[in-house]
């Protein structure tokens, strides 16, 4: 993995500066840049955790049929027409008629073949898998769902499920709602449930609709729903008396075909060959505990998607909104980060140097410094005690041209791989050492795509002149260009920085960043909310917007591994 | 090793595109279709392939033995599969971009998924109506429902490519002729 820059998302919290970037934990704050949205009417940075999401749309992915979300529930969140998955191998089933009969098979068919011929089956293209084989045909080729519907309906799982799900339904009904605040009280502080403070009618809506029992799905947490429901009781003393229930069949004379028990046992003693146990993700998918048996294993209706639309946790404004149509992959509403952030990308010329240029570029390089090509193919990595000039490639998505301001958040010495063995006095130094430019510099406005055509070809020149330039520099005048406005091209800006690393060095060169950029703001009203602090100046309106990002280099090799090799 | 002494045989009936590399001995059947940029080698022994057979483009057919290669009836060989098996049956569908090596004969109407990679190191033969798919290139039986609608398929495919491909391509033929 190469080096990489992530970008920080407060999520709401109360401090606008990331966490130190060596801890692990730190780790979920930063996201990639096309992860994260923007919120217009904040001015903030907002991530997939902090966003409240609805489902805008309930759909098949095989037959693109949007399922209105009435009939999700009744259709178990699967699709109800003809799409079913193999249960060999997960692919998408379709119906075929049977052969005609055999008696002139090499003229008739064809006319025979375009009405069908029944019986119908399903029939899978990739591993050629029929539903024939499991004993399951159709008379008619159409609303294969409802005729597979009452294998599902008749089968003892089942059944016990809806006996269960009414005996619990007045019980349910009475508590739901209060059921749904027991659930968050028993995580409290829980990251994922914070955010419910902030919740409006609509997460509280969103929250609830969660906590509702949905019967295709509530296998996954029956424990905790009891539990919960269980602890609600206890804590309301008895509000409602359940009778108890009885199941249908006892759990333990319920044999083969229904998972576990001796029955099972007893067909894995026999077992002969390994091929007719079916594997795990082969029976991953069904919604019950089934027979460990390849030939028992069923078609599955294909499992519904949904679309769903992010709105903003402070101000509710959507952030995203998919078209409503299956078949679209269109937005309405797309507020996403990276069309008002500029995209920084982070390159260690000495490492991809061999790998990225081409020959021509190469030889030019040769030309003007041999001895950094040298470089790039004797030292892979970052060794401890050395220096190394980094780029920052910052890309402009405004129509505008921005000043950018670049700050190294200062390493405390908490950073905490450093000191394994070293001593403590050494170990309270931090490990590596950024240098920046710390002045602002300009990245030009975006403009209309035309202009870019060959975009990725010039990248690459570029970061060669980069280089080039740089290696020249110094060689003429020491180191004094590495750090600094490398490049200027359309509406990327090169940055050079340089990298200390210390001489007992390890772990990885993680360091935040702040990135400040000013803009001319468009609209005159300054708007109020975290991270944005409007300046008021000259007429046409100046903004300012920092946010941090985390910068990661790589690991850094530490000095005695490296020393054999190197022979320095 | 002496050098490969081209002999083509074609049927009449067979269509093979000019843009065809054949090496070595080689007989095509009646009704067999051959795109171009196909590849035929038989390095060693002669290749003998049977008629209603369809071999796509940059699929690649190689014999490195000395004994005959032999090609059954009514093989689809699509984009982009390699084959090197000594014996092949009739009806088979090898897909696009699987490779089978020259270890493995082939029974009739086995179908090697798409992408599938079969190099067992021993010798062995496919029974009839194996399917080898996936990534690891597991093993089933099919169970040979719906073949005569596939047979047919395969029929109506051939005729329709004996009649396009003339149009758009000059064809090669035979030595004899």
């Amino acid at each position: 993995m190469g080096p990489s820059v992530l970008y920080h998302c407060p999520c709401l919290s109360t401090s606008p500066a990331p966490p130190p970037p060596h801890y692990p934990s730190s780790s979920h704050q930063f996201h990639p840049l096309h992860n994260l949205f923007f919120c217009e009417e904040c001015d903030a940075v907002r991530c997939n955790r902090c966003v409240s999401v609805e489902v805008s749309t309930y759909y098949c992915p095989n037959c693109l049929f949007e399922v209105p979300s009435a009939s999700v529930r009744a259709e178990k969140n699967r699709c109800a027409r003809n799409c079913f998955s193999c249960p060999n191998c997960r692919n998408t089933l379709s119906v075929v008629s049977s052969d005609p009969p055999e008696t002139s098979d090499t003229r008739l068919p064809t006319s025979i073949n375009t009405s069908g011929e029944p019986p119908f089956f399903l029939y899978c293209n990739f591993c050629r898998w029929d539903s024939a084989e499991i004993g399951i045909t159709f008379e008619k080729p159409t609303g294969l769902a409802a005729q597979l519907q009452r294998y599902e309906d008749s089968a003892p799982e089942s059944l016990e499920f809806e006996r269960l799900k009414e005996h619990f339904e007045p019980f349910l009904r009475a508590s739901s709602l209060s059921s749904s605040v027991a659930v968050h009280a028993a995580h409290p502080g829980s990251a994922a449930h914070s955010h419910h403070l902030h919740s409006t009618s609509i997460t509280a809506a969103a929250s609830a609709a969660l906590a509702r029992d949905i019967p295709g799905v509530s296998k996954y947490n029956p424990v905790s729903r009891t539990a919960s429901g269980r602890a609600h009781r206890d804590r309301t003393a008895n509000k409602d008396e359940m009778p108890e229930y009885k199941s249908r069949v006892e759990i333990a004379f319920v044999g083969h075909g229904s998972g576990g028990g001796d029955a099972e046992v007893e067909y894995m003693r026999r077992l002969r060959q390994v091929q007719t146990v079916a594997r795990l993700e082969q029976r991953w998918g069904n919604s019950w505990a089934g027979s460990l048996q390849i030939k028992d294993l069923k078609p599955l209706r294909i499992p519904l998607h949904s679309k769903r639309s992010k709105r903003c946790p402070t101000c509710t404004h959507i952030l995203i909104k998919p078209e409503q149509k299956a078949q679209s992959v269109r937005y309405k509403i797309k507020l996403v980060a990276a069309n008002y952030l500029p995209a920084i990308s982070v390159t260690l010329p000495h490492l991809n140097k061999p790998t990225v240029t081409s020959d021509a570029a190469k030889r030019t390089l040769m030309k003007i410094s041999p001895q950094l090509v040298d470089d790039g193919t004797t030292l892979q990595g970052l060794v401890a005690g050395k220096t190394y000039p980094f780029h920052l490639a910052l890309t402009n998505p405004l129509y505008d041209p921005i000043q950018v301001r670049l700050s190294v958040q200062r390493v405390h010495v908490t950073a905490p791989t450093t000191n394994a063995g070293a001593s403590p006095e050494k170990a309270r130094r931090p490990p590596f050492a950024i240098s920046l430019p710390t002045s602002h510099f300009p990245i030009a406005a975006f403009a209309e795509a035309w202009e870019y055509e060959d975009d990725e070809d010039m990248m690459v020149d570029d970061e060669d002149f980069g280089t080039g330039m740089r290696g020249r520099d110094k060689d003429g005048r020491g180191k004094t260009k590495t750090v600094g406005v490398l490049e200027k091209r359309a509406n990327v800006t090169l940055i050079g920085g340089e990298v200390i690393i210390g001489k007992e060095a390890r772990g990885s060169i993680k360091f935040n960043m702040l990135v400040t950029y000013t803009y001319r703001s468009d609209d005159p009203t300054p708007s109020e909310g975290d991270g944005d602090m409007p300046k008021n100046s000259k007429p046409p309106e100046v903004k300012t917007f920092a946010f941090y990002t985390v910068v990661d280099l790589g690991t850094i090799i530490p000095r005695e591994e490296i020393r054999p090799e190197l022979d320095t | 090793m002496p050098p490969i002494r081209d002999k083509f045989t074609i049927h009449s009936k067979a269509v093979v595109c000019q843009d065809v590399e054949l090496k070595g001995d080689i007989t095509i059947g009646s009704g067999t279709i051959i795109h171009p940029k196909a590849t035929i080698f038989a390095i060693a022994g002669p290749i003998i392939i049977g008629s209603g057979c369809i071999i796509e483009e940059s699929a690649i057919i190689v014999n490195r033995k000395k004994e005959t290669m032999r090609i059954g009836d009514d093989n689809l060989f699509e984009i982009g599969s390699r084959i090197e098996c000594p014996s092949i049956g009739n009806s088979n569908t090898i897909s696009t971009r699987s490779r089978v090596h020259h270890t493995v004969s082939m029974g009739s109407y086995c179908v090697i998924s798409p992408g599938v990679l079969l190099v067992p190191t021993e010798d062995e033969v496919l029974p009839d109506y194996t399917v080898v798919y996936g990534p690891s290139a597991e093993r089933r039986t099919w169970s040979g429902r719906g073949k005569v609608q596939e047979a047919d398929l395969r029929k109506k495919h051939a005729d329709y490519l004996k009649e396009t491909l003339p149009k758009f391509n000059r064809l090669r033929r035979g030595d004899g002729t």
